[in-house]
């Protein structure tokens, strides 16, 4: 009978998410694919490459993809899935 | 589920076990379940000097997330079932 | 529906284009390998034949300050790795 469902804090909205760096890591992640990526794994190798795609797991699909260690090129490949849980980051690599 | 099949097909061949520690155990294949544990009768340790105290053990049960390969025998593989079957498997996992 | 030309949704799309193709694969322990694929599944444990393995081995106590890296190779017929060892998979480039 008692009417209190839990009260929203009414005294003030919440600060806007910062839409000018275009919101969540999902957000993100939509907007990268098709560009240019460095992909760094947990060892410490780089893959430099055009996201084809990734799923939830972050699996990726990268298309002319070069590997780096420590700065040089030590393969070349021309499509390379990798594992999600070898993925430490991916960090757009031209303007999005 | 796929692999457990394969794996199910080949029980009483001959396999090879490579575990992640590097010990590789030969042996007739007595069971797997769903998560690759496998069971192993008549074992022999291919490296038997660096593993002297695996010299008296007949058959072991092996933790399937310790396992690094399985050489399988190719005359016991069907390669054009498993890429059908492969191929049925992603496209089921595409439609979930 | 599709994001680039090449057809591919999402990355075991891939993996199931090189199916019955030699393919490339990168493993956990500085291991690289080259095989026909005929199988795989989420966990990305393959089977391969035809494989060629190949181990770097970095030496620690060489004189030369750098560790020399050797190289070790193995063939193995018909081959299953699971998939929690795999870092990259590579299909034959198609050009």
């Amino acid at each position: 009978m008692d009417d209190s469902p839990p009260a929203p804090p009414a005294e003030q909205t919440p600060p806007p998410p910062p839409v000018a760096h275009s919101g969540s890591p999902t957000d993100f992640l939509k907007g990268v694919v098709g560009k240019r990526v460095i992909v760094r794994l947990n060892s410490g190798v780089d893959y430099r490459g055009v996201l084809s795609c990734l799923d939830g797991y972050m699996n990726i699909a990268l298309e002319q993809t070069e590997e780096h260690v420590n700065g040089n090129v030590t393969n070349r490949y021309g499509d390379a899935f990798i594992r999600g849980n070898n993925v430490l980051y991916i960090s757009a690599d031209e303007a999005l | 589920m796929l692999i457990f099949s394969v794996f199910k097909t080949l029980t009483d061949q001959q396999v090879t076990v490579e575990l992640k520690n590097d010990l590789s155990i030969t042996g007739v294949l007595k069971s797997v379940d769903q998560f690759l544990n496998i069971r192993l009768d008549n074992i022999k340790v291919l490296d038997e000097a660096r593993h002297p105290h695996m010299m008296a053990v007949k058959n072991c049960f092996i933790r399937g997330s310790v396992v690094r390969y399985v050489q399988l025998p190719a005359e016991h593989v069907d390669t054009q079932l498993l890429e059908d079957a492969t191929r049925r498997e992603a496209q089921n996992q595409v439609k979930r | 529906m599709d994001p680039s030309s090449s057809g591919i949704q999402e990355p075991f799309d891939l993996i199931r284009l090189s199916l019955s193709e030699r393919v490339f694969v990168k493993l956990r322990g500085d291991r690289e390998m080259t095989g026909i694929l005929h199988a795989y599944d989420g966990h990305m444990n393959l089977i391969l034949s035809d494989v060629e393995e190949t181990i770097m081995i970095v030496d620690e106590n060489t004189a030369g300050g750098q560790g020399a890296v050797s190289v070790a190779k193995r063939k193995m017929d018909m081959l299953f790795v699971r998939g929690d060892g795999v870092i990259l998979v590579s299909p034959p480039s198609r050009t």
